[in-house]
């Protein structure tokens, strides 16, 4: 199993009574982009953990870059972000940083060119100042996220788990982030993270791996995931006001299975049997002006709430970031 | 052991950059110094007041005794105003003491003292003025009163006055000798009080502040959410012991620092002491730093290296237990119950150092580290019971070591409300 970068049999984990984990099996494929979806609560920050051996599975098995997962060298090559974030507050960026590489083995010296560099392009370091000097409580919340991410990246991890890397950023940060993603999957390295952004990871990830209740929903390769679905789905974009007429015909159960309505944009699921042309013109002769009608593989959000449905939905999903 | 020295090196060099540890390392000595010469300085200014002789003495002796108390007065305190003695009978003393009330409350006198039948009797004086409870005025005046009633009757039983004075010249001075089993020590009693007081205090103080300073280190990893960072690195385990090493270094630092500015001070103490105005008489004596036997500075360092990283361990785990500033006391009061009452058992050992709660206290592990090192100063420990406290201490270290390192584990990710101890009893064996 040299080509995977982790490698996940029937791992269970349990706190007290309620089971976090309960017979993963998973593989991430080396040099790829990993999502591990799943709502709040889902278990994907235990799995993380397990990964990083911060905390002990009660069963099963784990392998990362080869090895098993309690090997000291392999730490070394992982480079972690997770979902919390904090520094030393009252430690210099640089010190900090300097911490945090030479604890994944980095000579000091080497640390401090990849820390300039870093936070050079990062523009943390800029001709009329040079934040690395900056104590971390001094620093805005953007730019601790940003030397965090850096600390993370200092010793050339081959992979780097982030753990809900996007949640609490801007959208320019956030760019940056996808930005970052694609660059470290083109040096060869692997990426995973978590998210519960759906939008996100289908446009980033190769794999996924659906998590809910602390069980595997489905995995495997975006691409490959959604053709299992068919295209039984319809975009459709609506010129306009939605005109009671045409609700109407999406709400005919022959036609329509089910619909994620988001007011000028419909993701349709055809019913079984239903023909995508009888729905094209009945919505036509309902009087609407339809931008996209399109025949679609399902999107991952659609396929998530299929699979994980209403009851694996908490209070704080959304499929849309 | 390399990731355990990068915990190390950033625990040292960030304790040891803080401004409080470099103000608390300068001033300490300044304080301590203060503190040792200060008694001495006011020793030195410790004389009866120069007003002394400014009071009224009502002498219904009917002898020459407030005569003499007079003369004797004026002679201790030469220029001042002389006191004025009135001479009355015995029924007139009532009028006499309202009479001379009226001028101490005018500040026409400090006070006035009654000489009657009682004194001549040897019994009784009585003094009444501003300066009543200035313990050295009262008893430079009973001195004097004593002494001249010694020389009236000497004188009365036919002695030459001369003579009188040349015989009743007496100074005395105490000089304390310690004799342990090594023969003499050179050093009085009192001195290696003082040692051994100041030992043990010098390491409570460093394990309390040192050790809840670890514990606050703990917390704020816990807090900032560094610690999963940091864990995701390197073991718990190594982790907890490069803090209490690199904590244990920084105190290590900031004793010997005090130890080598305290020993300068000691070689120019002679001009400190004379720029204090301390008599010269009172430097010689006063100022000498107990000789410590190699074996014994040896045994001393190693109570200070166990106990604290007995206590360290323990404040570890107690930052991991909790998640919060409001919880932290609380939950660390187990811990300062043992490191204080070592404290409190302080007095009744310094008083009877080899009584059996003294030797108990020295030999378990909790206090051994502060009760050992002040019995040594006090008396001489037999060599096993030195060695077993160290035994004792050690195994103390290895089990809190051990406990703690579970807590860390298991309590540096979790957050929440604080555990109960049946949930720690599970945390220690989960891991």
């Amino acid at each position: 199993m040299s080509e995977a970068a982790v490698h996940i049999t029937g791992v269970t984990k349990r706190f007290d009574a309620t089971v976090a984990v309960r017979e993963l099996s998973l593989v991430v494929p080396r040099g790829s982009v990993y999502g591990l979806l799943g709502p709040n609560g889902a278990g994907k920050t235990t799995t993380i953990r397990m990964i990083l051996n911060i905390i002990a599975p009660d069963s099963g098995t784990l392998s990362v870059l080869g090895r098993p997962h309690l090997d000291e060298a392999v730490t070394n090559r992982v480079g972690y972000l997770p979902e919390e974030r904090g520094l030393y507050k009252k430690m210099q960026v640089r010190r900090v940083l300097r911490f945090l590489a030479e604890l994944k083995g980095v000579k000091p010296k080497v640390a401090d060119q990849r820390i300039n560099k870093w936070l050079e392009r990062l523009d943390l370091k800029t001709a009329e100042k040079d934040w690395g000097n900056a104590k971390v409580d001094e620093l805005s919340r953007g730019m601790q996220q940003k030397v965090q991410f850096i600390g993370t990246l200092l010793h050339e991890p081959d992979l780097v788990i982030l753990d809900e890397p996007f949640s609490g950023l801007d959208p320019v940060n956030s760019q940056a982030l996808k930005d970052a993603i694609v660059e470290l999957k083109r040096d060869g390295k692997t990426v995973i993270f978590s998210t519960h952004l759906m939008d996100n990871a289908e446009r980033l990830c190769d794999s996924v791996c659906i998590i809910a209740h602390g069980e595997k929903v489905l995995d495997g390769e975006v691409a490959a995931v959604k053709a299992a679905r068919g295209t039984r789905n319809v975009a459709l974009s609506i010129d306009g006001e939605v005109t009671g007429a045409v609700r109407q015909v999406l709400a005919d159960t022959t036609l329509v299975a089910r619909m994620d309505d988001q007011n000028r944009y419909f993701e349709i699921q055809l019913a079984n049997k239903a023909n995508p042309q009888e729905l094209l013109h009945r919505v036509l002769a309902a009087g609407a002006s339809v931008l996209r009608f399109e025949l679609i593989s399902p999107s991952l959000h659609q396929i998530f709430l299929e699979r994980v449905g209403a009851t694996g939905v908490e209070e704080g999903m959304s499929g849309h970031g | 052991m390399g990731k355990m020295f990068v915990v190390f090196k950033r625990e040292y060099l960030e304790r040891v950059r803080s401004k409080w540890f470099i103000i608390a390392t300068v001033l300490g000595p300044v304080f301590l110094g203060l503190v040792t010469v200060m008694p001495i300085v006011l020793a030195a200014r410790t004389k009866s007041s120069a007003q002394l002789s400014n009071i009224v003495i009502i002498d219904a002796t009917g002898s020459d005794l407030g005569a003499r108390v007079s003369k004797a007065l004026s002679n201790t305190t030469p220029g001042a105003t002389a006191p004025r003695v009135r001479v009355v009978k015995a029924e007139q003393v009532a009028a006499e003491e309202k009479r001379a009330t009226t001028e101490v409350m005018e500040r026409d006198a400090l006070g006035y003292l009654v000489l009657d039948a009682n004194t001549i009797g040897g019994k009784q004086m009585r003094y009444a003025g501003r300066n009543a409870s200035a313990v050295v005025d009262v008893q430079s005046l009973s001195t004097m009163v004593r002494q001249s009633l010694l020389n009236m009757r000497l004188e009365r039983e036919g002695i030459d006055p001369g003579r009188v004075s040349m015989l009743t010249a007496v100074r005395l001075e105490t000089k304390t000798e310690k004799i342990s089993d090594r023969g003499k020590e050179g050093t009085s009693g009192l001195a290696s009080l003082f040692f051994g007081y100041g030992i043990a205090l010098v390491l409570y103080m460093m394990i309390a502040i040192y050790g809840q300073s670890i514990m606050r280190g703990v917390l704020e990893e816990k807090t900032t959410r560094v610690a999963e960072v940091v864990v995701s690195s390197v073991k718990p385990d190594v982790l907890l012991t490069g803090k209490i090493l690199g904590s244990g270094s920084v105190a290590v630092t900031q004793v010997i620092v005090w130890l080598g500015m305290t020993f300068l001070m000691y070689l120019v103490r002679v001009p400190i002491l004379k720029a204090f105005g301390a008599a010269p008489a009172m430097i010689g004596g006063a100022l000498k730093i107990p000789t410590v036997p190699p074996t014994v500075g040896v045994a001393l360092f190693l109570f200070f290296v166990l106990g604290f990283v007995f206590y360290a361990a323990l404040f570890g785990a107690v930052g991991a237990m909790v998640s919060n500033q409001e919880d932290i006391q609380q939950a660390a009061t187990p811990v300062m119950i043992m490191l204080v009452s070592s404290i409190i058992f302080m007095q009744p050992i310094l008083m009877n150092p080899s009584s059996s709660l003294a030797v108990t206290m020295s030999i378990l592990p909790f206090s051994a580290p502060l009760m050992m090192p002040l019995r040594m100063a006090l008396v001489a420990v037999p060599w096993y019971e030195i060695v077993g406290a160290l035994a004792s201490v050690a195994v103390g270290c290895a089990v809190a070591i051990w406990l703690s390192a579970r807590i860390y584990r298991v309590g540096l990710l979790m957050y929440g409300k604080r555990p109960s101890v049946r949930e720690l009893g599970r945390w220690i064996r989960m891991s």
